[in-house]
């Protein structure tokens, strides 16, 4: 399989901003996918709501574009429904844990087998530029104008507080890692998560000051480092995979 | 063979015999022996205890689109969560039934006591203009044989089917022989996931492409989708008349209201709509004009009666019986009182 197989380029050009990280996720994931060589039939995708919520509609399987925050539980019907499909679930940070943080909690704790791509771009993008519950703290959002007051979410916390668990974080800039860890969580039987670290130039960079998207890229090539095996959780500034099998 | 059984337990007995094979819900008074009764059906049907009313309507979504006949179940409090799924079930074409034990409202309000409050919340809840079919049964007997139609309904309209009962439907019992309720079951009409490139959004979409901006493809779609209700909606004319030449008066009433109202039947005519929504227009119409006076007996305040109204574009009165609590005496004095 060629990872152009997976996507509708009748659909192309994306929605998606020129200098947007959405596209490199997208695009990985396809990458992935060729990689296992899983027939269209086999496989279905679901989005919520978002700029990465539109990502279900460019893939081209059975795609569902739920609304949002309910990416997961219509996921978990459809996997449940026809436990042969591969089920993978791909939207925002907004999306599955804000608004749709407690099927989260519970999909996780089910370790129903899903495989969740996160988009973390730290912000509510389509939306205009809100406060995301991954906001950093002190960053200016619409409505945070004088700083974002609270810690961001601790979405690896929340992954690995179930006994059996398997979480990734990526991101955007190490592509090669990125692509090998959603070929991991779509194998792996049970739930897993990626939280891909991402940015949004139009509706969060600019107003931080930053001049592009490649100018942000680069903060995620600084500010990351990939850390080698599986054992603990991964500390502020590293990329890797937290599992759990027993 | 009989057996003695509640509403609730026939309705989980209808969903089974119509095919349905996902179930997914969350607890709720009066609801919940639908939970009970379809919890140790595995695997038989896929079951889930889902974590919120959100969740099981849209696990219920992903199910049937993924080519399970599918049902959720709740009480009002739940009903006003599901709305969200209700909507995206209609965008999406999405066949699936969706149970609503009634109790007093609004919000908690009188936990556990029945109501028929949730009406127009079934016909309108969601946002947006859709067409619903709601059926309304009126025994337990009906409550198999009309979730049975439920799903009938869901897989003709390519839609959500509300199945409204009420706290004391649900948990009344009566001696039935379900094996004798003859019903036919509809087949699938989706093709399931796991086909091809299909996308379902529930944006407003043409050949799963969205056209967001595009109000007259909007128009277009409305219509479209307007007339496969009504068209889906015509095999589905539920109803009882039972015309009292004697009277002036047409009572109108649904579910156990029509059970209580049945015992004045020496005194007036009575009307019992079973499909609520779309209403029954001609139907209505015809009994109406036998009749110089039009009552209709609800458990809410004046909500079908409105909906009546609008119809005949003539006066209807009403007897509300209110607070949870129903009685023929009470019922009797107000419409001596009209």
């Amino acid at each position: 399989m060629d990872y152009k197989d997976y996507i509708k380029w009748e659909r192309m050009p994306t929605t998606w901003c020129p200098g947007c990280a959405i596209g490199t996720i997208f695009k990985q994931t396809a990458f992935a996918l060729a990689d296992l060589g899983l027939p269209a039939e086999e496989l279905t995708v679901v989005s919520g709501i978002g700029c990465s919520g539109r990502a279900a509609g460019y893939f081209n399987v059975d795609s569902v574009h739920a609304t949002h925050g309910r990416a997961i539980p219509v996921a978990e019907g459809i996997k449940r429904a026809n436990p042969r499909l591969k089920v993978i679930v791909f939207s925002g940070d907004g999306d599955l844990v804000g608004i749709g943080g407690n099927h989260l909690l519970h999909a996780g704790r089910r370790d129903i087998d899903l495989a969740v791509i996160c988009v973390n771009n730290g912000i509510y993008g389509m939306t205009g530029g809100q406060m995301a519950p991954t906001t950093p703290a002190g960053e200016k959002t619409l409505t945070s104008p004088h700083g974002s007051a609270y810690a961001p979410l601790n979405i690896q916390g929340i992954i690995t507080s179930n006994r059996r668990h398997w979480f990734a974080r990526a991101s955007t800039f190490h592509v090669a890692h990125l692509q090998r860890v959603i070929r991991e969580a779509v194998e792996r039987p049970g739930f897993a998560f990626v939280e891909v670290m991402a940015f949004c130039i139009e509706n969060f960079g600019r107003r931080l000051g930053f001049k592009s998207g490649h100018e942000m890229l680069t903060t995620l090539k600084t500010g990351y480092k990939l850390r080698p095996g599986t054992e603990g959780l991964l500390g502020d500034g590293e990329l890797g995979v937290v599992k759990h099998d027993s | 063979m009989k057996s003695l059984i509640m509403g609730n337990e026939a309705v989980a007995c209808g969903a089974l015999k119509a095919g349905m094979t996902f179930f997914a819900a969350y607890p709720i008074t009066p609801a919940s022996e639908i939970m009970h009764e379809l919890a140790d059906r595995e695997p038989e049907i896929a079951f889930v205890h889902a974590e919120d009313e959100i969740a099981s309507i849209h696990m219920a979504i992903g199910a049937s689109l993924a080519g399970r006949k599918a049902m959720t179940s709740t009480s009002g409090p739940g009903m006003s969560l599901k709305q969200e799924g209700i909507g995206l079930a209609h965008m999406m074409e999405v066949p699936l039934v969706v149970v609503d034990v009634q109790r007093v409202g609004p919000s908690t309000g009188m936990p556990t006591l029945p109501a028929q409050g949730d009406i127009l919340q079934a016909a309108h809840g969601s946002h947006g203009d859709y067409l619903p079919i709601v059926l309304s049964p009126a025994s337990v007997e009906e409550c198999y044989r009309y979730t049975i139609e439920a799903f009938n309904a869901a897989e003709e309209s390519r839609s959500p089917v509300i199945l409204l009962l009420d706290g004391y439907l649900a948990h009344l019992q009566e001696t039935v022989d379900l094996d004798a309720i003859p019903v036919a079951v509809r087949p699938r009409t989706l093709a399931p996931l796991g086909q091809g490139r299909r996308h379902f959004t529930g944006l407003l979409a043409k050949d799963g492409v969205p056209r967001t901006k595009d109000t007259a493809y909007y128009r277009e779609w409305y219509a479209g989708m307007k007339a496969r209700m009504l068209e889906a909606a015509a095999h589905y004319r539920f109803y009882d008349y039972q015309k009292n030449p004697s009277s002036d008066t047409l009572i109108v009433a649904f579910g156990i209201t029509h059970r209580v109202v049945s015992h004045l039947r020496e005194s007036y005519s009575l009307f019992k709509p079973v499909r609520m929504f779309p209403v029954l227009e001609d139907e209505l119409r015809a009994a109406a004009a036998e009749h110089a006076k039009i009552v209709v007996v609800e458990m809410n305040d004046g909500q079908y009666r409105g909906e009546i109204q609008k119809i005949l574009r003539r006066e209807v009165l009403g007897v509300s019986v209110l607070g949870g609590t129903i009685s023929l005496k009470e019922i009797r004095e107000q419409l001596r009182g009209l």
